[in-house]
């Protein structure tokens, strides 16, 4: 039998719902896992036991009552830590925040408090979301959960180790180039990137505004699913929230079996180099069990899928040096003391952040200045124009498009640290939902050499239904 | 497009971010290798294409524009995360090294 901390959070809601477990327990398994493993894999930041378990007990006392405060009522979680839940600090992997209170819930935490969750603490993460390893936390990096000299991915690291170690029975992440959805595939769980618009920002620190996305990171597409019906919907606070008919976890979608009608196109650029043997053989492998379930597998034609990740690494820096202008020191973070205003910006900033940061914020900067700004950012948004449409060309044709979530399973820390290039590759396969605005999911699809390798599935602009259907009809026929 | 020393150094003091000479060194090489890699979408024919828009979607509706005041929670949270403060006011260097006469 299944230990509490590791049960899904479906079966966690059926057990606490038949009143054969209470929150409490949950929360305790949970927290104890906590305790004897995150010594060695640092996946939270911080842990909040005494808010968590007096949290755990108020729901069991509605739940006596008969009361029910939502599907998440006594469900222990844990929060990437860009993620503000008032009064704790949230640092978002920076030096620079160090110090920092949340002075307001995010909305997708205010909407999970709001049905009753208990939130355990928040993850670890590559600082200000930048990076593939969750080596750029600012500190220390996260372990991958079956093996402490690789790397569990980034930057939501933290959240996909504390799900894979059964820490906890599901977190939120955030996207923005890949930060769910590879990170879950490395670790071996379920990591979805709802559609652009679908889920408030509000509350999230921004990286590059018009790519962040926050999403789920559970064990099984159904958690995924639920958590992510929870956290949807439009909001006054984020102005790119979309007025659309609310994703329903429903049966036809969580309990999926048959893909009969469904189109799923393999696109020839991204099978074809870049890829490792072994993540190409399984992935296909699953490509297989996708036909034999009753799809329509097609090769298409998806071009400039090489140039977004180009897109991407123009467009990210821009949105970044603008964003992370408000981290000077100032009104809150940490100030350096100098005798000016001028040398104390420039001392709190060198020394508050990072050098992942500073590059991006360099890289920014530089696309962004007189006599550069057509050539660079200007150009990059004429290609993400053509991407969107080759995206929305291959969907006349096809349901889902499918491709590895990552070219290579897990790599060992220090591994990609000195070139910034190699660690962006990373993102070569996930970030053209981003760059297009898709929602996009990774299934685990199986082990290479002992490591877990992820499928990835791309969907239609607001079509979570069909990519999760799709996600969930594999999950349950690979067992 | 070649990058100097001198631009990175110049970029830095744009983004006010204070770097050795030894970082600025390190960043020049750095951004060399990802503007060589971006520098393929120079190739790609965009005549005609429009600059990407931010997706057609109806957006959530507006809000009144009012002001909400904070909760006192909210308030002593804002106060609290201050650098420096002196009663409630926030404290921040001058702008000017030295005032006029």
């Amino acid at each position: 039998m299944k230990a509490l901390n590791e049960l899904s959070i479906a079966e966690a809601r059926e057990r606490l719902d038949q009143g054969a477990v209470s929150s409490v327990a949950l929360t305790e398994a949970c927290l104890g896992q906590i305790q004897s493993l995150d010594g060695a894999l640092h996946a939270f930041l911080e842990v909040w036991p005494d808010e968590a378990l007096q949290e755990a007990k108020r729901s069991d006392e509605r739940r006596s009552r008969g009361l029910r405060l939502g599907e998440f009522d006594g469900i222990p979680l844990a929060v990437k830590d860009n993620m503000l839940v008032q009064g704790r600090h949230c640092s978002a992997g920076s030096k620079i925040l160090e110090n920092y209170v949340a002075t307001n819930d995010a909305t997708v935490v205010a909407k999970l408090k709001t049905q009753g969750a208990v939130f355990l603490g928040r993850t670890n993460m590559d600082e200000f979301a930048m990076g593939s390893s969750t080596e750029n936390s600012a500190y220390g990096p996260t372990k991958h959960p079956r093996d402490p000299a690789r790397v569990p991915g980034g930057s939501s690291g933290g959240s996909a180790v504390a799900v894979a170690a059964n820490m906890c029975l599901g977190a939120l992440g955030s996207d923005t180039g890949g930060s769910i959805r590879q990170p879950a595939s490395l670790c071996g769980i379920v990591g979805l990137k709802p559609t652009y618009g679908r889920v408030s920002r509000s509350g999230l620190i921004a990286m590059a505004s018009s790519f962040d996305q926050i999403g789920p990171l559970a064990k099984s597409v159904e958690d995924a699913a639920r958590l992510f019906e929870a956290i949807q919907g439009a909001d006054v606070l984020d102005q790119t929230t979309a007025n659309v008919e609310a994703f329903q976890a429903s049966g036809a979608v969580v309990r999926r079996q048959g893909l009969e009608g469904v189109r799923v196109g393999m696109p020839r650029q991204a099978w074809g180099k870049g890829m490792t043997d072994e993540v190409r053989t399984r992935v296909r492998a699953a490509v297989d069990v996708l036909t034999s379930l009753g799809a329509e597998v097609v090769d298409v034609d998806l071009p400039y899928a090489d140039e977004a990740l180009a897109v991407y690494y123009v467009l990210m820096p821009c949105e970044v040096s603008a964003n992370l202008a408000r981290f000077d020191g100032m009104r809150y973070g940490v100030r350096a003391q100098a005798s000016t205003l001028l040398e104390t910006y420039l001392q709190s900033r060198a020394s508050g952040l990072g050098r992942e940061v500073r590059r991006r914020i360099l890289l920014g900067t530089y696309a962004l200045s007189r006599g550069y700004y057509d050539a660079y950012y200007r150009q990059a948004k004429r290609v993400q124009t053509l991407i969107q449409n080759a995206y929305a060309s291959a969907f006349e044709h096809v349901d889902v498009l499918v491709s590895p979530t990552s070219p290579s399973t897990a790599f060992k820390l220090g591994e990609k640290t000195s070139d910034p290039l190699a660690m962006y590759l990373e993102d070569l396969f996930t970030v053209g939902a981003n760059v297009a605005g898709l929602p996009a999911v990774s299934v685990p699809c199986g082990d290479a050499s002992g490591l877990p390798v992820g499928l990835h599935l791309t969907g239609r602009m607001f079509d979570e239904a069909t990519l999760l259907g799709v996600a969930r009809a594999y999950e349950g026929a690979r067992g | 497009m070649p990058l100097t020393r001198e631009d990175v150094a110049a970029l830095a003091h744009l983004a006010r971010i204070g770097l050795s000479d030894d970082e600025i060194a390190r960043a020049e090489k750095e951004l060399e290798n990802v503007l060589k890699y971006v520098d393929r979408l120079q190739k790609v024919d965009t005549s005609g294409v429009e600059e990407a828009a931010p997706p057609a979607v109806a957006a959530a509706s507006f809000r009144e524009d009012a002001v909400i005041a904070c909760d006192e929670v909210g308030r002593q949270t804002i106060l609290s995360n201050f650098p420096a403060r002196q009663i409630d006011l926030l404290k921040a260097p001058a702008v000017f090294d030295a005032p006029k006469k």
